[in-house]
């Protein structure tokens, strides 16, 4: 019984020292980067990952509400290409490059009613069929994948208007506009889970959903909407990946599924559902773009490279773990 | 604390510690993709060169050949202030912002491959389309004396590349050798070994004058060598076109492949470092010029493309060079 109560207040309170982890660890690489290259906290640098940072964010919110469902969503990169691909697709209509702001209004529209859509359609089969959400979002995946390929015969659509460029490039008081849009939605999941009816649902649906399903929760519902709203985010990291491309292909950014998958297990989130919160995983978030950006930056060895950033996630994790702490407590118990 | 200083100090071990002085050129070379062969060769040739002439170049290669990773590395390299982007482009449009981005910020850009791109100092490109091709068709035609019909392999018929090569091989054939005609159409089989197999038997079964295979395409030679072999028509039916020299180092010693052409990503590599410099110094390009590891050039200045043909010839002699080098 305790430690269901400490579990309800940490999930209320927040544990603040998986927080303090990840920030030490972030103070850690901040400042060495910065000895070790005094171009590191030079303005264009931190513009420069102020600009790869969203697109990697947005994905990862994206995977981040499946995940506390105790689903996963393996069809977000391509969520986000069909999505991109029908703005892309509307505004060809209206004449690609010449076309007006009210044929991008009508094409972000339509991009996020296909990516709720077919984020819907994976929730309900979840939900209802009882299947288990990695094969229907693998099952989604290979389908918008197929669909894509056979609507763009695997070439691209490029040449969008130049207003665009301000979305994917531009800068507002000198904060790269990209990383506004990150914000803003990062502060509206934020709320969502954490003070909201739905936000609720979702965290006890992924405890255990027979269990909020016999308290009067419609987890059935939680879980379409969820997957839904995880497609309307997957529409605008595709509108914001057609917007930073010019140009928009089936396979861009087929990359970052992995890394959206550790960003969120980076910050705490529990990968059996239930428990996690956004303010980590933004934190995790900074530290894999300091870490790449960094060793980009100070020039390091390639093959090396991609080693050390292993070890680092390693670090990270176990720095990170309270659970480390749990554990010990754990052996100690058991030895008296 | 102590694993920290230790990840620290791990860290430490893989920068590149060396003495930058402001007068020197830095440059930063993107390519597709990290640790394969074709880059690992080329990234020697870059570094050879930077040594040579005293430049401070690297080559970066992402884990895998997304262009939102090319994109990462080109920004990180505006970030840093290099004077010359170099890039071999996944896809040319989706880098099109980026380096728009780094031409303002004054950075001279390079592309190897990208023949499409806009946003470029100069392109550069060591085998043209129609070379390629041509040169490929002349060795299928110097193979074969009588008549007959040959098969056409592409990687896949949406390569923009490949089709261009079998469209300049037809173009030549036909010009030259109107006794030897396509059968079929072209196949898209040449990425894939066991479909370029199983499609040369079939069509080694239902074409008695089957003369050569011309297949673009890494894995196509190899296929369609299997497929000869099998069926022991070594020297009566030709397979060439371009593949790996590891691979193909057997086939070719046993006969069933012929050969065929590629050019040398090393080479490529130091084209790339001696471009920047030339360009860093302020240097223009003019027709005429003669200019290490491309030859004497001849630039179309509207498309800012330098096309040569520097081929490589890959056969019984060269093979084994070639696979030494690791490609």
């Amino acid at each position: 019984m305790t430690a269901l109560t400490e579990r309800l207040a940490r999930l209320k309170n927040g544990p603040t020292s998986e927080n303090l982890g990840l920030l030490v660890m972030l103070a850690v690489l901040v400042v060495g980067f910065a000895i070790l290259s005094p171009r590191f906290l030079t303005a264009a640098n931190l513009g420069s990952m102020g600009f790869q940072m969203p697109l990697l964010g947005l994905l990862t919110l994206a995977m981040l509400a499946p995940i506390l469902s105790g689903g996963l969503n393996l069809a977000i990169v391509y969520t986000a290409n069909v999505c991109g691909l029908t703005l892309a697709w509307t505004l060809m209509q209206f004449g690609g490059a010449e076309a007006g702001m009210a044929a991008f209004a009508l094409g972000t529209v339509l991009a996020l009613i296909v990516g709720a859509l077919s984020g819907a359609v994976m929730g309900a089969v979840v939900a209802y069929v009882g299947a288990h959400p990695i094969l229907v979002s693998l099952a989604m995946m290979i389908f918008l994948r197929g669909l894509g390929e056979f609507l763009t015969r695997g070439g691209d659509i490029s040449g969008f208007p130049d207003y665009m460029r301000v979305l994917g490039h531009g800068s507002v008081v000198g904060i790269p506009v990209p990383l506004i849009l990150f914000a803003v939605v990062a502060l509206a999941w934020h709320v969502l889970l954490r003070r909201t009816p739905h936000g609720f649902s979702v965290y006890m649906t992924g405890s255990n959903q027979r269990a909020a399903q016999y308290a009067g929760l419609d987890a059935k519902r939680t879980l379409v909407l969820i997957y839904a709203l995880s497609g309307v985010l997957c529409a605008i990291a595709g509108i914001l990946m057609a917007a930073r491309f010019n140009s928009v292909r089936v396979g861009h950014g087929e990359a970052l599924l992995l890394i959206t998958v550790l960003a969120c297990f980076l910050g705490g989130i529990d990968p059996f559902g239930g428990h996690g919160r956004v303010v980590p995983v933004i934190i995790a978030l900074v530290i894999l773009q300091v870490l790449s950006s960094g060793l980009n930056l100070i020039g390091a060895n390639q093959h090396l490279a991609t080693a050390v950033w292993g070890l680092f996630l390693i670090a990270v994790m176990v720095l990170r773990s309270g659970r480390l702490e749990q554990m010990l407590s754990l052996i100690m118990r058991k030895d008296k | 604390m102590n694993k920290v200083t230790g990840l620290v100090s791990a860290l430490a071990l893989t920068f590149g510690f060396s003495s930058a002085s402001a007068a020197e050129t830095t440059m930063g070379i993107v390519v597709k993709i990290g640790g394969i062969p074709w880059f690992n060769a080329m990234e020697d040739g870059i570094t050879r060169r930077a040594a040579e002439l005293g430049v401070r170049a690297e080559m970066i290669g992402p884990v895998s050949a997304d262009p939102a990773l090319q994109v990462q590395a080109i920004e990180d390299l505006i970030a840093r202030g290099v004077d010359v982007i170099g890039v071999v482009p996944n896809d040319e449009a989706a880098l099109e912002p980026v380096l728009a981005k780094a031409r303002e910020a004054g950075i001279i850009v390079i592309s190897h491959e990208g023949p499409g791109l806009q946003n470029v100092d100069w392109n550069f490109e060591l085998a043209s389309a129609e070379g390629f091709g041509e040169a490929h068709a002349r060795l299928l035609s110097e193979q074969t004396e009588e008549g007959g019909t040959y098969a056409v392999y592409v990687g896949s018929l949406t390569v923009p590349l490949h089709n261009a090569w079998a469209d300049a091989a037809i173009a030549w054939m036909e010009e030259n050798r109107p006794d030897l005609v396509p059968v079929g159409d072209r196949y898209g089989v040449a990425e894939n070994v066991d479909n370029s197999r199983s499609t040369a038997l079939d069509l080694i079964g239902a074409n008695p004058d089957l003369r050569g295979f011309l297949a673009f395409g890494s894995q196509g030679p190899i296929g369609a060598g299997r497929a000869v072999e099998e069926r022991r028509r070594t020297g009566e039916i030709h397979v060439m076109g371009p593949f790996s020299p590891g691979q193909g180092r057997s086939m070719i010693h046993s006969g069933v492949l012929t050969g065929g052409y590629m050019w040398n990503p090393a080479q490529a590599g130091e084209v790339f470092v001696t471009l920047g410099q030339m360009l860093a110094e302020g240097q223009s390009i003019e027709a005429g010029m003669d200019i290490p590891g491309l030859g004497v050039v001849d630039p179309d200045f509207d498309g800012k493309d330098i096309i040569t043909d520097n081929l490589l010839e890959i056969n019984a002699e060269t093979v084994d060079s070639l696979a030494e080098m690791g490609l």
